[in-house]
């Protein structure tokens, strides 16, 4: 039970019920005691009959990546099952449906495409749900009541499950899936011959401590309200639109205030304003708007005022590739905008650092007086985890601003230069404390100056505050760290970190000496921390999800020596698979 | 650094300064060319703070780029020179997060027509609680005289030599159709008449629009300079108080050189209230 590390994916057509289906299984090993991690695919357009794929990773032990193969397909519709056959393992399990609705031409059936090695179970998938409910929409419902039958998962706690979730449905649409539930997992037991050896038996029976079952658009959100977010403008746009969803019905509940504008540049500039008057503020966006955003970026650092933009990557450039996951904005992140402009750039590593990224995100803008840009990614965004219930921030990290006091008001210069960079602040309202704020360059009351020697100077007190924010920066995360040496090193950010410390921990399983580094804060960068890191090892491999090596251009130049890079523009998540094979190979 | 030294005569400066309007000037000396109609412009501001008895502190005066974008370092508050365009998206942000604030969007018109055009619309019907300046000298003065988007057609620019192949925009017509609850046209010309529509529009419950017809002395030699504007600009004595959006279309169509309040609409709520209103009722 111990080794119980399972990847199962549901594959069907959009309407089917797919992602639905996907949820329940995930929502229901969680409360088994196991990790889970899901990720589910599907069209850009919202009609129509696309594929969906609901990918869901379940183990008894830490889940670092989602898993490049799986382990078990759900065939609910045949057509698009057949193009996913090529992410089944070769010994992998393929539930199907033995009795569709029409007759198959024989190359229309997914069990005609299975693999030799691959083991077929059908099941009357349609039959059963119309038998259950008189139509074939409980189909999803009788795969997964057939798939707790094979793999000995308890059937009363699961549909329990299943009626947790329909909780605020009709009785009837309760009824209709547990019926459909039910007839799969009988007739399965009844007719299915097991002949593999997965076994998902739960392994707390229900004693699991709580967790929360969350994606990372959703914990930003939450993470926002806790961290007294006050302000958010915003315009929409896939994959970070939910992030607004979610804070257009809770920011009012906690006083705040949420203005959807009429483009990004107007939803950074209200942030900025909000900013400005000492309020928390942020927005989230993708690529097509951040580029809109960088307009404002400079603004931010140069007047000083706090500022939290989330851009959740997707793929690019231009439009691009909506509803995929990349990480080719790590360039535009670090230094997209006017001239020498030093902000914080944050990327957190995995669902459950969103949440401890985005609580310093508002306060490093909040007390270093700066923009603060947070990288995530359509995986990240849209990833689902169960992670144990995060910490509130604390006091400190709720009430940032470094005010003027009684002595700086007596002639109060806004732009002050100070041992850390950091000028006292204050908001408008205070007495004594007026001052002016310009994009222009200026001295430190704020009035415009072009003197070069001013220009100079004001630019090495960003630079200083900039960089004494890396007093600050959370400790990097190192998988194997018991060694003086090692033969190879990865190095990576953002959403690929997880697949580059399980590559390296099952690395050092094969005997290959391996470890990985990585970084939430990306800007500025702790490079005495990577220096380290990397010269205990004889060579660096840095995988990411961009064709032209961003983070890897941005690495070799602090290292100034050669790295191998493995590079993937698939819109699939990075997988510790692909690392490993390339570790094999170095 | 050693602060500049003030442009001021400080002694004479602090006689006069806590009697009247000029404890809303800053020390700072404006950098308009002599004979700009900004200046006026200026004296209207504080002229209207004065009355309406603002406090320093809570005023914020958000600027775009150009001309007209130095106008916060010359009132003695607080005040932020944003980005070319975008002083209303700032003031927005300002004013939904700091309600206690009397807040100022200012822009000419190549900053609010042009690069910004797109703001405005939204922040009118949306109705956002802050007084907006349109200073419209109909051209681009800080770059040196480029056509601006309200340029006569066939006015000869730097950037059209042979004259300005562009219809102007009637800014009037624009904030009237877009929704804003307050139109209103002033004049530099007049400090005394600007004065009271600024005070009207701060008392203002919603957003308010006023067009400032003003000359670029240095730019602008054959359309709207001192001369022009003196001649023809003319008092409407209209202060449209019954909605009525058709008598507001009318003047603004015809009557390009008169200044008055074309439109206000005192029941509407703005944006705030509106947000409010639907929280309480959804929760």
């Amino acid at each position: 039970m111990k080794d119980i590390n399972i990847v199962i994916e549901i594959c069907g057509s959009a309407g089917e019920g797919t992602i639905s289906a996907g949820e329940i299984l995930s929502r229901f090993m969680s409360s088994q005691g196991f990790e889970i991690m899901s990720f589910d695919s599907y069209p850009a357009e919202i009609r129509g009959f696309g594929k969906c794929v609901a990918h869901t990773r379940i183990s008894a032990n830490p889940i670092y990546s989602p898993g490049k193969l799986s382990d078990v397909l759900i065939a609910l519709n045949d057509k698009h099952s057949i193009s996913q056959l090529f992410a089944l393992k070769e010994n992998g399990i393929l539930i199907y449906d033995s009795q569709p609705a029409r007759p198959h031409k024989e190359d229309e059936s997914v069990v005609g495409w299975a693999k030799p090695g691959m083991i077929s179970y059908g099941i009357p998938l349609n039959m059963l749900a119309h038998k259950a409910a008189g139509n074939a929409r409980g189909m999803n419902m009788v795969a997964l009541g057939a798939l707790a039958a094979l793999f000995h998962v308890d059937k009363l706690a699961f549909t329990d499950s299943i009626k947790a979730r329909y909780s605020k449905k009709k009785q009837i649409v309760i009824d209709s899936n547990v019926n459909s539930f039910l007839e799969g997992y009988d007739w399965a037991k009844k007719n299915i011959k097991k002949i593999d050896h997965h076994s998902l038996k739960g392994i707390s029976l229900g004693r699991a401590k709580e967790k929360l079952i969350i994606n990372g658009n959703q914990l930003v959100a939450q993470a926002a309200l806790d961290a007294n977010l006050s302000f958010y403008a915003g315009y929409p746009i896939t994959p970070a639109t939910k992030i607004m969803e979610i804070l257009s019905k809770e920011l009012p509940k906690h006083g705040g205030t949420l203005l959807q504008t009429e483009d990004e540049i107007s939803a950074i500039g209200a942030v900025i304003g909000a900013g400005f008057g000492g309020k928390r503020a942020m927005t989230a966006t993708s690529g097509p708007g951040f580029a809109l955003m960088t307009e404002f970026t400079g603004l931010s650092v140069m007047a000083e005022v706090p500022a939290v933009i989330i851009n959740s990557q997707r793929g690019g450039p231009s439009t691009g590739i909506p509803t995929k996951t990349e990480q080719s904005d790590f360039n535009s992140a670090v230094s997209g905008g006017t001239g020498d402009c030093p902000r914080i750039v944050l990327a957190p590593t995995d669902t459950k650092s969103c949440y401890e990224a985005t609580v310093l995100a508002l306060y490093l803008a909040e007390k270093y007086q700066t923009l603060v840009v947070l990288l995530l990614d359509f995986f990240l965004s849209n990833s689902i985890r169960n992670i144990d219930i995060p910490q509130k921030p604390s006091a400190e990290m709720l009430d940032a601003n470094i005010a003027p006091d009684k002595e700086d008001l007596k002639d109060y210069q806004r732009y002050k230069i100070t041992e850390t960079g950091i000028s006292p602040r204050a908001v408008p309202g205070t007495k004594g404390g007026m001052f002016f704020s310009t994009g222009l360059e200026h001295d430190e009351y704020g009035r415009p100056n072009y003197d070069d020697a001013n220009h100079l100077k004001m630019t090495q007190k960003r630079y200083k505050k900039f960089n004494t924010v890396l007093l600050e920066a959370p400790a990097p995360e190192i998988s194997v760290k018991d060694k003086e040496t090692f033969d190879i090193g990865v190095i990576s950010w953002g959403s690929s970190a997880g697949a580059a410390h399980e590559a390296a921990m099952t690395a050092q399983k094969e005997g290959i000496n391996a470890s990985s580094f990585s970084t939430m804060m990306v800007s500025p960068f702790p490079e005495k921390d990577l220096i380290e890191f990397a010269d205990k090892c004889k060579k660096i491999l840095i995988p990411e999800l961009n064709f032209s090596g961003q983070f890897a251009n941005f690495v070799t130049h602090i290292l100034k020596r050669p790295v191998e890079r493995l590079n993937f523009i698939t819109g699939r998540p990075m997988a510790s698979e692909d690392i490993l094979q390339k570790m094999r190979e170095m | 650094m050693e602060p500049i030294e003030s442009a001021y005569l400080d002694e004479k400066l602090e006689t006069v300064k806590d009697i009247d309007f000029l404890q809303y000037r800053s020390t700072d000396l404006p950098t308009w060319c002599p004979g700009c109609g900004y200046f006026g412009i200026v004296d209207a501001f504080y002229r209207a703070c004065r009355e309406l008895d603002l406090k320093h502190e809570n005023i914020v005066t958000v600027s775009g780029i150009g001309c007209s974008g130095r106008t916060p370092i010359f009132i003695n508050s607080y005040g932020f020179h944003t980005l070319h365009g975008r002083s209303i998206p700032v003031a927005s942000g300002l004013k939904l997060a700091r309600e206690d604030l009397t807040v100022f969007a200012v822009a000419g018109d190549g900053d609010a027509l042009g690069i910004g055009g797109g703001h405005l619309p939204h922040v009118a019907r949306k109705n956002i609680n802050i007084t907006f300046l349109l200073f419209d000298n109909s051209i681009y003065g800080l770059t040196k005289g480029q056509s601006s988007s309200t340029t006569p057609y066939e006015m000869r620019t730097n950037s059209h030599p042979a004259g300005n192949p562009d219809t102007p925009l009637n800014p009037i017509k624009l904030a009237l159709s877009y929704g804003a609850s307050f139109v209103a046209r002033g004049y530099a010309g007049d400090p005394q008449g600007l004065k009271e529509l600024i005070k009207e529009a701060t008392l203002h419950q919603g957003f308010s629009f006023i067009q400032i017809l003003t000359p670029c002395v240095t730019f602008d030699k054959e359309n709207r300079t001192w001369k022009a504007l003196k001649e023809n600009v003319y008092d409407l004595n209209l202060h449209i108080e019954e909605k009525n959006m058709e008598t507001a279309m009318r003047m603004a169509e015809h009557e390009p050189y008169g200044v008055g309040i074309f439109f206000q609409d005192r029941d509407r709520l703005h944006y705030q209230e509106i947000l409010r209103n639907l929280n309480a009722a959804s929760a």
